[in-house]
């Protein structure tokens, strides 16, 4: 079988992001926590994957294939600070963003995108606030959105950019729960986290990151007391900054 | 003059239906400006047009001679503004991508240098055709009010390009200005959609020149998208807003521009049309600002005051609760616990009698059933935040009793439940004052 997503030599040395170098691994279905301090290139391996970051070199094969050719089978949950929460838009028309692809002639919505909109409006306990405009939501409830967002994209990769963040107690179980069953149902999801209390209980398979790879695999081999040395300490620190002043040098700075 | 015949006298319709078709074009493509945060780029690429305009009108000019038809003149023109406009847009790009300047120092280059070059083009023509001169003014203030039925119908035109644009793209548009790089990851051709806000800025821009001027395009552009920004809670509902207040302002610039004049019955008066309707757009938009009832300064400010009222309110009625439930009291006694005026203090207690939360009677003041309940309420709030301060949230005993003083009006129903269970029904707060309990209340 195809792995669900496959990275091979990436490097990325771009101007506001944290660079990544020579990333390969080969993930397999399930779910899957990406791990690393802040600055380690966590969303930058996300964005590089999806695209919207470009790479200097590397592949990212999504099931075997360019994203361009399966695009409609992954979807992106980006952090919540990436967008202006004070945008005149309601809960229902930022969750029907994700059906765009399904939609039909001149994108107007369909009985059949009506209805997914509604149930994963429900699945994600925010019918109540289908109408609200979304600067009356707390961060959980935002998150909520988000998630259904991408729900109803009906895909088979998620790649979710630090869910865990800013969000209450209840939408943090009500999140790992979810996770669980789209894992069970065969889905793969990407969760980039930087908390290390919780991995071992969620996660299956681990990618741990400091602009290098230090290890990749089923949590219990990847989870080890060197491993985290190794990405939490200094030594990598200085690798970053190297990059970032080969950049400035390249540029003429 | 009958409303109506603005719509139908031929002298009227040319500036009353071309200016609401303008305005609503350009409200469209503003508001989605200014959801990007881009609003300034109206102003900078209206200013850009100017050298455009200049030259668009010599070389008809050069071409026609000096009886070019008004037809032929004004598409010259529209050419030439849309050509510099891109240019300008082109220069703006070239500074903040290559050159990496703020985007703020860019617009201002570009606006100064295409102005500054137009200005210097028209001093030329100035002297060499002094008839055309008049012809570029007019785009740079605009003069709604000599618009024709050529106008009319080359305006419906580009204003319908526009809005059918806007409204066969809405999803497009919605996607890529709430959230760009997750459009880009769903399909949506990100680069092409931004072409095309730009190619509908541009048509908007040359499309308002003509009416209001190039100097005050901008307000044309931003201020009735700001006033409906007051009140969307959608993005239709947000274009829908701001259609009407576009259209509205259209039709009340050319209404006040006639009727003032005419209702001061002051014959050399004069009114500009373009102007008064950016004046009549703005005074909307400061209405909205002011008056929407969610956002607006004003309903904000009435409702802090009310906030503040309930707070004093019900601060009476713990002070009375506190002095003793069921005995009477004097206003002495709660102006001791309290401070505010002793003639604000009346009127408090005559609002709380007509209420029927305390009883009056000479001066001799005492709590109704209702008012005890209330009062023993406010109470129990207060020590209940109390306790979960300290014993919940570690705070020392002697800091907690003025947050509780602001938290006893702010606690709901709910989380004096959740309270309760998680202090296990308490008695006591930490001061070993008692905690009037639920049932009683």
């Amino acid at each position: 079988m195809k792995h669900p997503l496959s990275v091979s030599q990436l490097t990325v040395n771009y101007d506001n992001t944290p660079s990544l170098w020579d990333i390969s691994f080969e993930a397999p279905q399930g779910l899957i926590g990406l791990i690393g301090p802040n600055g380690a290139g966590k969303s930058t391996l996300i964005k590089a994957t999806m695209g919207l970051v470009e790479p200097l070199s590397g592949k990212i094969l999504f099931f075997g294939k360019p994203l361009a050719e399966v695009y409609q089978r992954i979807a992106y949950v980006p952090q919540r600070e990436s967008v202006d929460w004070d945008y005149p838009i309601t809960v229902r028309d930022v969750v029907m963003m994700g059906r765009y692809g399904h939609l039909g002639l001149l994108k107007w919505p369909r009985q059949a995108d009506e209805e997914a909109v509604d149930h994963m409006l429900e699945l994600v306990g925010m019918t109540p606030y289908t109408h609200r405009q979304i600067s009356q939501l707390s961060g959980g409830q935002q998150q909520r959105v988000f998630l259904a967002r991408a729900l109803v994209q009906e895909a088979d990769l998620y790649l979710m950019d630090e869910p865990f963040i800013g969000i209450d107690h209840a939408t943090e179980t009500f999140l790992i729960n979810l996770l669980r069953t789209l894992a069970a149902k065969g889905k793969t999801v990407f969760v980039v986290h930087h908390d290390l209390n919780a991995v071992e209980k969620i996660f299956d398979w681990v990618v741990l990151l400091n602009v290098r790879l230090v290890a990749a695999g089923p949590t219990q081999e990847v989870f080890t007391a060197d491993n985290l040395r190794a990405a939490y300490g200094t030594s990598y620190s200085l690798l970053d900054e190297a990059f970032k002043i080969a950049l400035q040098k390249q540029h003429g700075v | 003059m009958n409303i109506l015949d603005y719509f139908f006298d031929p002298i009227f319709r040319g500036p009353t239906i071309g200016t609401m078709l303008m305005c609503l074009s350009a409200a469209l493509v503003g508001a989605i400006v200014l959801l990007r945060r881009q609003s300034l780029v109206g102003e900078a690429l209206s200013h850009s047009t100017y050298p455009g305009v200049v030259l668009g009108a010599a070389l008809a000019g050069v071409l026609f001679g000096e009886s070019v038809s008004n037809t032929t003149m004004s598409i010259f023109i529209l050419t030439g503004a849309a050509i510099f406009a891109f240019l300008g847009w082109c220069g703006i790009q070239f500074l903040e991508r290559s050159l990496h300047i703020r985007s703020d120092a860019a617009l201002c280059l570009i606006l100064s240098l295409f102005f500054g070059i137009g200005v210097t083009f028209a001093s030329d023509v100035q002297f060499a055709y002094s008839s055309l001169y008049m012809q570029i003014q007019m785009y740079l203030f605009g003069q709604a009010a000599t618009m024709t039925d050529f106008h009319i119908a080359l305006y419906s035109l580009l204003s319908l390009l526009v809005i059918t644009i806007v409204v066969v793209f809405q999803r497009e548009l919605e996607l890529v200005t709430f959230d760009r790089q997750y459009a880009k990851t769903i399909g949506v051709r990100t680069f092409l959609v931004e072409a095309w806000i730009t190619l509908l800025l541009i048509l908007a821009i040359v499309i308002g020149i003509r009416s209001v001027g190039i100097v005050l395009m901008s307000a044309m552009l931003i201020a009735p998208a700001a006033a409906a920004r007051q009140l969307a809670t959608s993005f239709r509902s947000l274009l829908t807003l701001t259609a009407l207040v576009a259209v509205l302002s259209a039709f009340l610039g050319n209404y006040l521009s006639i009727e003032i004049p005419a209702l001061l019955d002051a014959g050399s008066l004069s009114l500009p049309t373009g102007p008064m309707i950016v004046l009549v757009a703005t005074v909307l938009c400061l209405f909205a600002l002011l008056f929407s009832p969610g956002r607006g300064v004003v309903l904000r400010l009435v409702r802090r005051l009310r906030f503040r009222h309930r707070c004093l309110c019900e601060n009476i009625l713990k002070t009375l609760w506190k002095l003793g439930a069921r005995e009477t009291h004097t206003k002495a006694e709660i102006l001791q616990y309290q401070s505010l005026s002793k003639w604000h203090l009346t009127l408090i207690l005559r609002q709380l009698q007509w209420e029927g939360w305390l009883s009056l009677s000479k001066g001799n003041i005492q709590l109704t059933h209702a008012g005890e309940q209330r009062g023993g309420h406010i109470v129990r709030l207060h020590r209940l935040w109390e306790l979960y301060l300290v014993t919940c949230a570690g705070a020392g005993i002697e800091r907690v009793h003025r947050n509780a003083e602001e938290m006893e009006h702010i606690l709901t129903p709910e989380i004096e439940a959740e309270l309760t269970r998680l202090l296990h029904n308490p008695q006591k707060d930490p001061h070993r004052q008692p905690i009037p309990p639920q049932e009683l209340l």
